[in-house]
């Protein structure tokens, strides 16, 4: 055993983060660790890499007990921490980066050649054919994470924990950090590794470790991690995966809410988007990323200026101009980045939910009425399940799928006719999952049309009637509910032929 | 609540300095000095109150003792020199701090220039045209146009307090503030104005006109030194452009800023900005008044005196933010 | 429409001549320049007030009557900016610079490389100990004592008066304060002395209880009045010794509903002061004579440029007297100062 934690405790004020929970990680091996939001492995991995002080517990490295006092301990012991979000320097270049707070240098003097040559060399070990003096601003999310890794090998890490590190990768940098995770693994890094994407761990994990609400539940060996086993011990409940949740809304639809008619985005101004959704319907937005889909919901919704197209709301023309036209005509947008464009999370609950709202629930439309406002806060934070329901709670303040609860809730006051969804779930642990996935379920049911866009195979087929496949701006196919699979739509995502798919669903 | 809060942190400054000063010196609480206090906390409230608009949407504005001097030139200079008529000349000048404001939240919004440029320049610019416009010279009422002056001249005894009257200025700031109050508390476009600057993206995604708001912030602060300029002058007399006003903005962003206004927007308290704005001139006053305080050391307690309520703010928000959030 | 070729071309000309002057080597080798004919001479002034304008009046007058080119500087930012202006006066070349130093005693090496590349005087203010040539102006003590004989008139019972300047680090204005007191305590005359602004200094009959300075913010003069009025409820007189104090004394009287109840001294001659004489609520004033200042100032300079003899006396101070104003001159005087600067 490389690294063993022993009983380790964290608290937090009214928290207990962690209770008593053991890890052991050998050389050579992957070990998967999961949980939902707030299980507390994130705090388990700052402790492991030296971000944090435990409240008690033991942590030994090869056998001898050990105590971080600063990541810098923890990273010369051998333990580097690569974060979720990516903490590159843009402004320099790639070599600089990996070597960065460690270059060789002679008094105050770089000594540059020496640099090139070991970043050369850690960009080597992690499989990345690049230039160390390349721009880190011109590189994909992928490739990034890729540098994180070299920067990390370059201290001559023997445990490297990785914290989600696909949630913004398409499924090929995906395909290709997987590639380089087990190459290191064969030669002896241990690699501790969190996810949400279960198929991830499916694919990677030697061993998974599953904890809940800070307490160790059990762990799988290679052969028993099985997706559901491995759900139902997160969440503590037999989860009705929501496979079957769009089953019964059929096929027939209700009048088109939502038409948008040759519109041209700022990003791909050569296509032309024509598409039209029903009441009732949900409509799934697939691709990798970059094919336009981002853009296309922004466009849609007066974010980002159309080149050219017409928006029409129930059959309507609508001038729109800015995202305050957009929810004057009935439509909402929930975001990709909440906690930059969906919240204000300096503000309360409910101050975030009503929002959007608040001329709806004024006098004339100005003047306020706070007790209309604490109503229409009291109900949404019920309908949508927040959690903890403590509605003046400070938005910020809430788990990444209560806040985007709260996101998604402050439309659903509005009662919007078309309801734009950006990744909903990304983030999100599996058991808010299901509930955003219901709630959209139920929104849909009510007569609203939905757009969704997401990078999830399977959340594209789980909750959609149909799935818009767009690649490099334009809408690469439709699939219909029965015609949808994983390998259809990625046929169509990387731009290859629509031969088997059924166009007719296309108006 | 976490306003109220901080109006107390500011209020119980202003409380402990009163009481010092009292102690101190047996001429600060009288019937003449609470008067003159009054009606210069009244002056720059006013100029600090359109200030804290501006910081509320994340801006700032350095123009602001510019747009006093330019104000308060101009009128005197139209009315005197020019004999403007004063129905024309009045509404002229306002009008005008308002089309600055429009210019400074054109360019910031639609230009996309960075706040403390575009009015960085504009604190060079009007001090120039007040400067050029008027020569260089004074300008000033010459014992003229009282009646215009009677604005912030008149004053309202108040029966059985001897002595005491309420001036004028008080009542113009009282009813300015009200109305600040009811925009920033009671409507929506305050809410929006709040949402604007503690977020402008997600306020915009969540279907807030914010370009309008950040606009709208700026037309209100340079309209309000406007009328601030006009007030001063009309309580001054005469006004040389080259010094009319200088420094007049940092006593507003500071009045502001120890009022509860955050620099980093979207927080902001009316009542906070004005007992802001009372506590600089309690403590000009009571340096002043107190003879052992040499006179030349008051920008040095002045600037002490913000340091304190700011690191007591800070400290505040971080108590609050742990009780409110739970967990880190 | 013009085109604006017709304006480019002679702007593009006269740029070419002055580059040409700038490298002519000539020019600036000596300060005694010697023989020019229309010499291109400078007036700076401390700041920027109506005093200056009267000064520049004069100025321009002699301009014409000495056929020299007059060039009047006004700064704004106090000693930085009056620097400023010298030295890149100095980098013109002009032929003679009069300036008013605002802190003579910091300023002298600032004067003196000018003064070895060109001819400079002081007015207004001296900066004694400097290579200037003369100085050309009143002196701020005596006008100061001059003041203090106006307080004795207006307050012959004796009394407690408070003074109120601009700034007391500006040379004139500490000596003219200085005068006031040693006035009222009837000390010898020593300019040198210096009392401290802040606790009271009492005489035999005059008490003054202290000075207060605005740094030229005109709110601020004014509160200070009031703080006064606040902290001394029973002052018998107020001195103003910049030209904008005296009126703020006067709006601040007013608020209080003290006119006439104290008595005011006042210096230079704001129409408000002037008004006030003639109104009764001003005792007096102190006048020193601004357009003299312009007038003989470019009158000197003129001469030195064309190596003529200027007619500085052995102690290198032309006087140019101040004047008490009460109310039986002030008409007389109100009216030759608007045939001076030209205002109705």
């Amino acid at each position: 055993m490389i690294l063993q934690a022993r009983n380790i405790v964290k608290r937090y004020p009214g928290v207990l983060a962690l209770d008593g929970v053991d890890l052991d990680v050998a050389a050579g091996e992957i070990v998967a660790v999961v949980g939902e939001n707030g299980a507390g492995k994130s705090t388990l991995m700052k402790i492991l890499a030296g971000d944090v002080a435990p409240d008690g517990g033991d942590l030994r490295v090869d056998g001898r007990a050990t105590r971080f006092g600063s990541p810098r301990d923890a990273i010369d012991a051998g333990v580097v921490l690569i974060h979720q979000e990516l903490s590159l320097a843009d402004n320099l270049d790639v070599g600089a980066n990996i070597l960065l707070g460690r270059e060789p240098r002679t008094g105050p003097f770089l000594r540059r050649a020496d640099a090139a040559v070991r970043a050369a060399a850690a960009l080597r070990a992690a499989g990345l054919d690049l230039d160390p003096s390349a721009s880190v601003a011109s590189l994909g999310m992928g490739t990034r994470q890729l540098v994180e890794i070299a920067k990390a090998l370059s201290t001559e890490a023997r445990v490297l924990i990785m914290d989600e590190p696909t949630s913004s990768l398409t499924a090929a940098e995906a395909d290709r950090l997987f590639e380089t995770i087990e190459r290191l693994r064969d030669e002896g890094t241990a690699i501790v590794y969190i996810s949400h994407r279960l198929g991830e761990i499916e694919r990677l994990a030697d061993r998974g470790v599953v904890l809940r609400d800070g307490r160790f539940v059990r762990s799988f060996e290679r052969d028993e991690i099985v997706r559901d086993r491995i759900v139902e011990s997160m969440v503590g409940r037999d989860l009705a995966v929501d496979a079957g949740l769009r089953a019964g809304a059929g096929s027939h639809h209700g009048e088109a809410r939502l038409e948008i008619r040759g519109l041209r985005t700022i990003r791909h101004p050569q296509h032309a988007v024509d598409l039209t959704i029903r009441s009732g319907e949900i409509v799934a937005l697939g691709g990798l990323v970059g094919a336009g889909r981002t853009e296309l919901l922004r466009a849609i919704f007066g974010i980002d200026r159309r080149v050219a197209g017409e928006i029409l709301v129930d059959g309507e023309s609508r001038r729109i101009r800015g995202p305050a036209d957009a929810a004057d005509a009935g439509i909402a947008l929930v975001p990709e980045d909440r906690k930059s464009d969906g919240l204000l999370l300096d503000e309360s609950i409910s101050e975030n939910l009503v929002l959007p709202g608040l001329a709806r629930t004024a006098a004339g439309g100005v003047i306020r009425r706070p007790r209309a406002e604490r109503g229409l806060a009291e109900s949404l934070v019920t309908r949508m399940g927040v959690r903890p329901a403590i509605h003046d709670l400070l938005a910020g303040g809430l788990s990444g799928g209560n806040q985007q609860k709260v996101a998604v809730g402050r439309w659903v006051g509005c009662d919007p006719i078309v309801f734009l969804l950006d990744e909903p779930t990304r983030g999100v642990d599996v058991g808010a999952k299901a509930e955003i996935h219901a709630l959209l379920d139920r929104i849909a049911r009510s007569g609203a049309a939905v757009l969704a866009a997401s990078s999830e195979m399977e959340e594209l087929l789980a909750v959609s009637d149909r799935v818009v496949v767009m690649h490099e701006g334009r809408i690469a196919g439709t699939l219909a509910r029965h015609d949808a699979s994983e390998s259809a739509i990625m046929r169509l995502a990387t731009g290859g032929p629509a031969a088997d798919v059924a166009r007719s669903e296309i108006s | 609540m976490k306003r109220a809060g901080k109006i107390l942190g500011v209020f119980g400054l202003l409380v402990a300095t009163c009481v010092a000063t009292s102690a101190l010196t047996p001429y600060f609480l009288t019937a003449y000095n609470i008067e003159n206090l009054l009606r210069r906390t009244s002056l720059f409230g006013v100029i600090s109150i359109g200030a804290a608009f501006v910081i509320i949407v994340g801006g700032i504005d350095l123009s602001i003792g510019s747009v006093v001097a330019l104000v308060g030139c101009l009128l005197p200079w139209l009315l005197v020199e020019h004999g403007v008529p004063i129905w024309f000349a009045v509404p002229g000048v306002l009008l005008l701090g308002l089309l600055l404001g429009l210019c400074h939240g054109l360019l910031v919004q639609r230009v996309r220039l960075q706040p403390f440029i575009v009015t960085l320049c504009g604190l060079l610019i009007y001090r120039g045209m007040a400067r050029g416009v008027t020569g260089d010279q004074t300008v000033g009422f010459q014992n003229g146009f009282k009646g215009l002056r009677s604005l912030v001249k008149t004053r309202f005894e108040v029966p059985g307090l001897d002595g005491f009257a309420i001036p004028s200025t008080l009542l113009i700031l009282v009813a300015i503030a009200t109305l600040a109050v009811i925009f920033l508390r009671f409507t929506v476009w305050g809410r929006h104005l709040l949402a604007t600057g503690r977020n402008a993206s997600a306020a915009r995604h969540g279907g807030v006109r914010t370009d309008r708001y950040v606009v709208l912030a700026y037309v209100i602060c340079a309209g309000l030194a406007g009328f601030g300029g006009m007030l001063f002058i009309l309580d001054v007399g005469s006004a040389q452009p080259a010094d009319f006003g200088n420094f007049y903005e940092l006593f507003a962003i500071a009045a502001a800023v120890l009022g509860g206004c955050s620099l980093r927007g979207g927080e902001g308290s009316v009542i906070g900005v004005i007992i802001g704005a009372a506590l600089m001139q309690v403590l000009q006053n009571a340096i002043t008044l107190i003879d052992w305080i040499p006179d030349n050391i008051q920008y040095a307690v002045i600037g002490a005196v913000i340091i304190a309520g700011a690191i007591s703010d800070e400290g505040f928000r971080r108590l609050l933010l742990r009780r409110r959030t739970g967990t880190p | 429409m013009t085109n604006p070729l017709h304006l480019a071309a002679p702007m593009l000309a006269s740029l070419i001549l002055i580059g040409c002057g700038d490298s002519d080597p000539g020019a600036a080798t000596s300060p005694q320049a010697g023989t020019v004919a229309s010499p291109r001479l400078a007036y700076v002034t401390n700041g920027v007030a109506d005093f200056w304008t009267i000064a520049k009046a004069g100025a321009d007058a002699a301009g014409v009557d000495q056929g020299a080119e007059v060039d009047v500087l006004m700064p704004t930012g106090g000693v930085t900016d009056q620097k400023r202006m010298l030295e890149d006066l100095v980098t013109r070349q002009v032929d003679g610079i009069a300036v008013s130093p605002i802190d003579p005693g910091n300023q002298v090496d600032v004067i003196d490389a000018a003064a070895a590349r060109t001819p400079v005087i002081t007015h207004d203010s001296d900066a004694p100990g400097s290579a200037r040539r003369c100085y050309i102006g009143m002196d701020n003590y005596d006008a100061g004592r001059m003041c203090g004989r106006l307080v004795k008139e207006a307050l012959p019972d004796g009394g407690e008066i408070f003074i109120f300047v601009g700034r007391i680090e500006q040379d004139n204005a500490r000596r003219r304060r200085q005068g006031v007191i040693d006035e009222l305590l009837d000390r010898d005359a020593d300019p040198e002395r210096f009392d401290e602004p802040g606790g009271p200094l009492a005489g035999s009959k005059y008490t003054v209880l202290g000075t207060l300075t605005d740094q030229f913010d005109r709110a601020k003069a004014k509160a200070n009045v009031e703080d006064v009025l606040s902290r001394h409820p029973d002052v018998d007189g107020m001195v103003g010794l910049f030209a904008y104090n005296p009126p703020l004394i006067l709006e601040a009287l007013d608020g209080a509903g003290k006119t006439g109840a104290v008595e005011v001294i006042a210096f230079d001659e704001d129409e408000e002061t002037l008004q006030g004489i003639i109104d009764g609520s001003v005792a007096g004033t102190i006048v020193q004579n601004p357009y003299m200042y312009g007038y003989k100032s470019i009158e000197v300079l003129s001469k030195i440029a064309r190596g003529e003899d200027p007619g500085i006396p052995e102690d290198g101070m032309i006087a140019i007297p101040a004047r008490t104003i009460r109310a039986a001159d002030v008409e007389a005087f109100w009216a030759d100062l608007r045939e001076k600067t030209g205002k109705e």
